[in-house]
C-alpha cells in the first residue's frame, strides 16, 4: 500500500454556530408562518385577561389605574404560558426533536434560538400590543415607560424559565396543566421585580433597582436556560 | 475513607438497604419521639410566657424546627437528585424523591403554624411579605417534584426529570433564608444563629433545641420508612424481594 | 384573651401532631398494601397454574 496515503482522513467539519442558528431560525419562523392565525391568539388572549378585570372590578378609574401595572403583567404571562407547550411538542411528535438531540452541534445553541423565535412570535407582539392594554385600564401615562421596561425584560427571562420546565415536561401527555404549575413558581420572582418596579414608579419610590435585577437576571439566564433546557430535554428524552 | 465508602456501596445494594431502613426506622422515630415530647413539654410548661405575646410565642418551638427542616430536607433533596443525576444511582433517586412528601410537610407546618401565630400577633393570618412569599414558593415546588414524579410511568425516567426540578428549585431556598436580610419585612430578623451568640435567652432555648433534634430525627425515621417502599416497589420482580418479604407471595 | 392565644397554641400543635401523623403512617399503609397486592397476586398466578394444569 502506498504509504503517502492518509490512513484516515479527518471528519468534516460539522455547520458551524452561525449556520445552524440561521437554519433553525429559518426552519422555526417558517413553521409559525404557515401557522400564522396561531400567533394571534395569545394576543386575544391577553386582551381578554385584560378585558376581565373592568368587568369583575367595576369601572372605576382610580381602581383600574391602581391595578394596571399588575394586571398587565399577568395577562402577559398568563398568554406566554400558555405558547409554551408547543415549545417543543411540535418537533417531539414528528420525530425532529430526537434528530436535534444527535446535531453536531450543541443543543444548547438550538434550543437557544427556539426560544428566540418563541420570544419573537409570542411575547413581541405582546409588548407593541401592551399600551393598548395600559390604556384600557386607564393606567398612568408616566408608569407607561417603566411598564413597557419591566416587560421588554421580563417577557424573555419568562420565555427562558418556561423553555426549561418545556423541556422537562416534553415527553408527558397532555402536561399543559404540569408544565403551568411547575413554571409558576419559577415565574414569580420574575412578576414580582416587574411589576414590582412599575408599582413603586407609581408610588414615586426608587424603581430602577428591580430592573437592574431583572436585567442581571436575564443577563445570566441567556446563558444558562439554554444550557439547563438542553440538559432536561435529555433528561426527558432518554 | 475507604471503609465509609465500601459501606455506602454496600448499603446502596437494594437488598442491603431494604435491611439497613426496616433496621434503623424505629430508632429513628424512637429518638425523634423523646425529643420531641422533652421538647414540646418544656415548651408549654417549663418556659415562661414571653413578655409581649403572651402565650401564643409557644408555637415558636413548632414553628422554627419546621422551617428549618422545610429548607434542610430540600437541601438534602437536591443533594440526593445531583448525584442521582450524575452518577444515576438508582436509590439516590430513591432517596431524593422520598424526601419531597416529607419537606412539603414540614414547609406545610411552617406555613399553618406561622398563620395561626401571625394572627394574635400581627393582627392578620397571612401577608405577601418576601419571607412568607418565598417559602410558599418552597411548598410549590416541593408539590412540583412530587406532581412530576407522578405524572411519568417510568420510575427511574420520573425521579431524572423530578431530581432535576428540584436542582433547579435550589435557587430559592437561599432566597427564603437571606429575605429577611435583603427586603424589609414583616417577620422578624434572625434570633439564632449556628456560629456566634444567639438572641435567646438560654432559659427559652433548650425546648428549641430538643424539638429542632427530634424533628432531624423524624426525618431520618420517615426518609427511611418512605425509601425502604418505593425500593421493594420497585423492585418488586427480583427474587430478594420474595424473601424479604417472608415469602408471604407464596402459599402452599 | 389569654385564653384565647392558648387555643391558638393548641391549634398549632395540634396541626404538627396531624401532620406529621399522616407523614407516619402513608408510608406503613402503602407498605401494606404493596404486601397484599403481593399476596393476592400470586393467589391469581396459583389459580391460573391450576387451571392450566387441569386443562386436558
Amino acid at each position: 500500500m502506498n504509504p503517502s496515503v492518509a490512513i484516515a482522513a479527518s471528519p468534516a467539519p460539522g455547520p458551524s454556530l452561525g449556520s445552524a442558528a440561521r437554519a433553525q431560525l429559518e426552519r422555526d419562523l417558517r413553521l409559525v408562518w404557515r401557522r400564522r392565525g396561531d400567533a394571534l391568539q395569545p394576543l386575544l388572549f391577553a386582551l381578554m385577561v385584560v378585558a376581565l378585570f373592568p368587568l369583575a372590578l367595576g369601572n372605576e378609574a382610580t381602581v383600574l389605574a391602581r391595578v394596571a401595572p399588575g394586571v398587565v403583567w399577568v395577562a402577559v404571562l398568563l398568554a406566554g404560558l400558555l405558547t409554551l407547550d408547543n415549545l417543543f411538542r411540535g418537533d417531539l411528535e414528528d420525530g425532529s426533536l430526537e434528530q436535534l438531540l444527535l446535531s453536531p452541534v450543541p443543543l444548547a445553541w438550538l434550543v437557544a434560538q427556539r426560544i428566540l423565535v418563541h420570544w419573537l412570535v409570542s411575547s413581541l407582539p405582546l409588548l407593541l400590543l401592551t399600551p393598548l392594554l395600559a390604556e384600557f385600564l386607564q393606567l398612568p401615562r408616566a408608569l407607561l415607560g417603566p411598564l413597557m421596561l419591566s416587560l421588554a425584560l421580563g417577557t424573555p427571562l419568562l420565555s427562558l424559565v418556561g423553555a426549561v420546565v418545556a423541556a422537562l415536561t416534553v415527553g408527558i401527555r397532555r402536561s399543559g396543566m404540569l408544565l403551568a404549575v411547575l413554571a409558576l413558581p419559577l415565574f414569580l420572582p420574575v412578576l414580582v421585580f416587574g411589576a414590582g418596579a412599575v408599582v413603586a414608579a407609581g408610588q414615586g419610590l426608587p424603581w430602577l433597582g428591580a430592573i437592574y435585577l431583572l436585567a442581571a437576571g436575564l443577563a445570566a439566564l441567556i446563558v444558562l436556560a439554554p444550557l439547563a433546557a438542553a440538559t432536561a430535554l435529555r433528561i426527558a428524552l432518554t | 475513607m475507604n471503609r465509609l465508602i465500601l459501606w455506602f456501596n454496600q448499603t446502596g445494594s437494594p437488598p442491603n438497604f431494604d435491611r439497613f431502613a426496616a433496621r434503623w426506622t424505629p430508632w429513628a422515630f424512637a429518638i425523634a419521639l423523646v425529643s420531641l415530647a422533652i421538647g414540646l413539654y418544656g415548651a408549654l410548661f417549663e418556659v415562661p410566657a414571653d413578655y409581649k405575646q403572651g402565650e401564643s410565642f409557644r408555637i415558636l418551638y413548632i414553628h422554627v424546627p419546621a422551617a428549618w427542616m422545610s429548607l434542610f430536607i430540600f437541601v438534602v433533596m437536591a443533594a440526593q437528585a445531583i448525584i442521582a443525576l450524575v452518577w444515576r444511582i438508582k436509590l439516590c433517586e430513591i432517596l431524593a424523591m422520598a424526601c419531597a412528601p416529607i419537606g412539603a410537610a414540614f414547609t406545610l407546618i411552617t406555613l399553618a403554624s406561622g398563620s395561626i401565630w401571625g394572627k394574635p400577633t400581627w393582627g392578620t393570618w397571612w401577608t405577601w411579605d418576601p419571607r412568607l412569599t418565598s417559602e410558599l414558593v418552597l411548598l410549590f415546588l416541593y408539590l412540583g417534584v412530587i406532581g412530576l414524579y407522578n405524572a411519568i410511568e417510568d420510575r427511574r425516567a420520573a425521579a431524572r426529570a423530578a431530581a432535576f426540578l428540584a436542582v433547579i428549585g435550589l435557587v430559592n431556598v437561599p432566597i427564603v433564608h437571606f429575605a429577611v436580610n435583603w427586603w424589609n419585612t414583616l417577620h422578624q430578623g434572625e434570633t439564632i444563629r449556628l456560629i456566634g451568640p444567639s438572641k435567646m435567652d438560654p432559659s427559652m432555648m433548650w425546648p428549641l433545641l430538643a424539638t429542632a433534634l427530634g424533628t432531624k430525627a423524624w426525618f431520618v425515621g420517615s426518609l427511611l420508612q418512605r425509601a425502604r417502599v418505593m425500593n421493594l416497589e420497585q423492585e418488586t420482580g427480583k427474587a430478594w424481594v420474595g424473601q424479604a418479604m417472608g415469602d408471604a407471595s407464596r402459599e402452599d | 384573651m389569654q385564653v384565647v392565644k392558648i387555643d391558638y397554641v393548641g391549634a398549632a400543635y395540634a396541626l404538627f401532631a396531624l401532620v406529621l401523623a399522616w407523614d407516619y403512617l402513608a408510608p406503613r399503609l402503602r407498605l401494606a398494601r404493596f404486601k397484599r397486592d403481593r399476596v393476592l397476586r400470586s393467589r391469581r398466578d396459583q389459580a391460573r397454574r391450576d387451571a392450566a394444569g387441569n386443562r386436558p
